[in-house]
């Protein structure tokens, strides 16, 4: 059934340019391409629904329909994974939703130069599968590591759980290809050459095109780095009597040096509290443990036992108590689910409610992190007090330097919502609370977000206070490559850039 | 076809492990029942199946060490090495 308010004449040139097979304008294709899992307005979902969605195969479909967008000025959303944080592959204004999902082959493994080449709908584990028979892998490695796809880790820039060591997405992917927001096809990277990792050629136009959340184009081919397959994964939980050791073992242990290290992970009382109830690791500890941090290590198996013994010994003598091995591999091999489960959401009384997770997750100095956290839980508290539906899930810090694990912290509150219960009193409550968190992140010398993007309601009003003229050069540059604004429209408030008086 | 085996494989009772946690087998954790019976309604679990979701947890685990690393090293290996060289190291 077509349920569309595009024209027909203009879905057909759709079809034409990608294949009958390939358009969609059902609903079930529409409706399931609104939302991805950050708290979404499920009372006011019919908003978000794009008119057609399309999956192309290749990158000159991409660009033709590109160019029918700009001629018929209809938007296009694209979208990879759809697992996002930060509302960037729902359609805010309806228009065609590009999935990139069958743009998903390898073409090119390049054992001597190091590099593999793909297309932007392949995900980083079914990619390690292939590579791990030859001997490398492509260490983005995200919690959502089984789930999202290349085209949305570099239209997010994301942020990799093992980046202290391998550096991040932006460090990983080396060059790529992609669609303008006019049709053309260019090729960015650092300089010109496809496998070339430093140039100091023209403008560093990678990270231009990499965490624009899909409004300055999109991404059809990337070449990305191999690294050798560790030989060796190491990871040991420590537990702490209170969280101020905590904190301060955290910064003994990301500023050892230990080349191997990939990083560390401190977590609050409030966040035991939340794993106690249900989770393996945490049920069976004493009250005594009210913090606990995570480190974790790869490389060759000489090189990571030598940096795991001089680990050991500093998270005992700054007051780490290690869990042993079973909880230590345990937990680290579960780090991609922990977020999984909805049955960890609790109303007052105790009882187990299904609840979506929400996340906050600023970039954070290190010396700010006790009073950041202080000031986001009291934040979730008077949003607790007036509304049963939020439930303070706890806080981690996670070392975000690439290669160097020290000095900020991806800092993440988690919060259960119980989205059955959303109203229109409790959504602007919950927007406010967002704006809270950030304006706490900034004013702590930190970021509103380290990996998922900062273009939903709430925190996306502080984004030009973050930036300052920086948010003046965002819009500008949004204009000129896109003088229609046909891509990702209503993003990261970039609308006022064709405001009457903007130049 | 294969009968629903309940009555043969029952579970053993819950023992209370928490305020809020109880446990029919060794470290198989379980949130008390109690806690769930408003908004996820319960079912009842043959031993069978208890034992199939945890033994494919585990082996979804192991799976995961081994598709990043060819190895896993021990901590408890390498603190008892720290402590010997400690006890070596003593007058
Ligand atoms: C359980 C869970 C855990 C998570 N953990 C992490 C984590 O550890 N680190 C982290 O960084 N993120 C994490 N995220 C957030 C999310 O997975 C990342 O932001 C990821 O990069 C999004 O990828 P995706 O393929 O799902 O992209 P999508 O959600 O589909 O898209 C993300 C953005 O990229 C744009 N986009 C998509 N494809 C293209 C393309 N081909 N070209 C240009 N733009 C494009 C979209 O328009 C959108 O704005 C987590 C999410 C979940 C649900």
């Amino acid at each position: 059934m077509a349920v569309t308010s595009l024209s027909e004449g203009l879905v057909d040139e759709l079809r034409g340019i990608c294949g009958h097979d390939y358009v969609f304008t059902g609903r079930s294709a529409r409706f399931n391409r609104a939302r991805v899992p950050a708290p979404f307005p499920v009372h006011r979902w019919d908003e978000f629904v794009p008119d057609a969605v399309v999956l192309p195969r290749a990158a000159e479909q991409v660009s033709e329909v590109v160019k029918l967008a700009n001629r018929h000025r209809v938007p296009i959303v694209p979208r990879a994974g759809g697992t996002g944080l930060t509302d960037g592959a729902v359609p805010l204004n309806g228009g065609i939703l590009v999935d990139v999902k069958l743009m998903n082959e390898i073409k090119d493994i390049d054992l001597v130069d190091r590099t593999v080449t793909v297309g932007p709908g392949i995900n980083m584990l079914k990619l390690n599968e292939e590579l791990r028979r030859h001997g490398v892998i492509y260490p983005d490695n995200p919690a959502s590591y089984p789930c999202s796809l290349v085209g949305g880790r570099i239209g997010t820039s994301g942020w990799s759980l093992i980046g202290g060591r391998y550096g991040h997405t932006r460090d990983l992917v080396i060059s790529f290809q992609i669609v303008l927001p006019t049709g053309e096809i260019i090729e960015v990277g650092d300089g010109g050459g496809r496998k070339v990792r430093k140039s100091s050629t023209g403008f560093q136009l990678k990270h231009l095109f990499m965490g624009h959340q899909g409004t300055l184009g999109i991404v059809t081919e990337a070449t990305l780095e191999l690294v050798p397959r560790p030989e060796a994964e190491f990871s040991a939980f420590f537990a702490y009597p209170d969280y101020d050791t905590a904190w301060r073992s955290t910064g003994a242990l990301a500023k050892s040096g230990i080349a191997t290290l990939a990083g560390v992970v401190l977590f609050d009382e409030r966040k035991l509290a939340y794993l106690r109830r249900d989770d393996e690791a945490y049920i069976p500890q004493p009250p005594e443990v009210r913090s606990v941090v995570a480190t974790a290590m790869y490389g060759n198996a000489d090189e990571v036992r030598v940096g795991a013994k001089r680990l050991m010994r500093i998270g005992v003598e700054t007051g780490g108590n290690y869990l042993g091995d079973e909880i230590s591999h345990g937990d680290w091999a579960a780090r991609h689910d922990r977020y999984a489960t909805p049955l960890h959401g609790r109303l007052r009384s105790g009882q187990v409610v299904p609840m979506s997770w929400h996340c906050e997750d600023a970039a954070i100095p290190y010396s700010a992190l006790p009073k950041v956290r202080e000031e986001w839980h009291a934040i979730a508290d008077s949003l607790m007090e007036r509304f049963e539906m939020f439930d303070d899930w706890g806080m981690f810090a996670y070392t975000n330097g690439p290669y160097k694990p020290w000095g900020d912290y991806l800092t993440e509150i988690d919060i259960g919502i119980w989205e059955m219960q959303w109203d229109d009193e409790s959504w602007a409550a919950w927007v406010q609370a967002k704006k809270d968190i950030s304006a706490v992140a900034l004013r702590y010398g930190g970021s509103i977000t380290a990996c998922h993007g900062a273009s939903r309601e709430g925190e996306v009003d502080l984004v030009p206070d973050e930036l300052g003229g920086g948010w003046e050069v965002m819009k500008k540059v949004k204009k000129a490559l896109d003088p229609h604004n046909v891509m990702n429209p209503g993003k990261y408030l970039l609308d006022e850039a064709y405001e009457e008086g903007e130049s | 076809m294969i009968g629903f085996r309940l009555a043969a494989q029952r579970p053993p009772d819950a023992q209370r492990v928490t305020d809020t946690v109880v446990m029919r087998f060794d470290h198989v954790y379980e949130v008390d029942p109690a806690l769930m019976t408003e908004h996820t309604p319960q079912q009842d679990l043959p031993a069978w199946d208890t034992h199939r979701i945890v033994d494919s947890r585990w082996e979804h685990l192991a799976w995961m060490h081994d598709h990043f690393a060819d190895s896993v090293l021990s901590g408890e290996e390498l603190l008892a090495e720290i402590e010997a060289e400690k006890k070596e190291g003593e007058p």
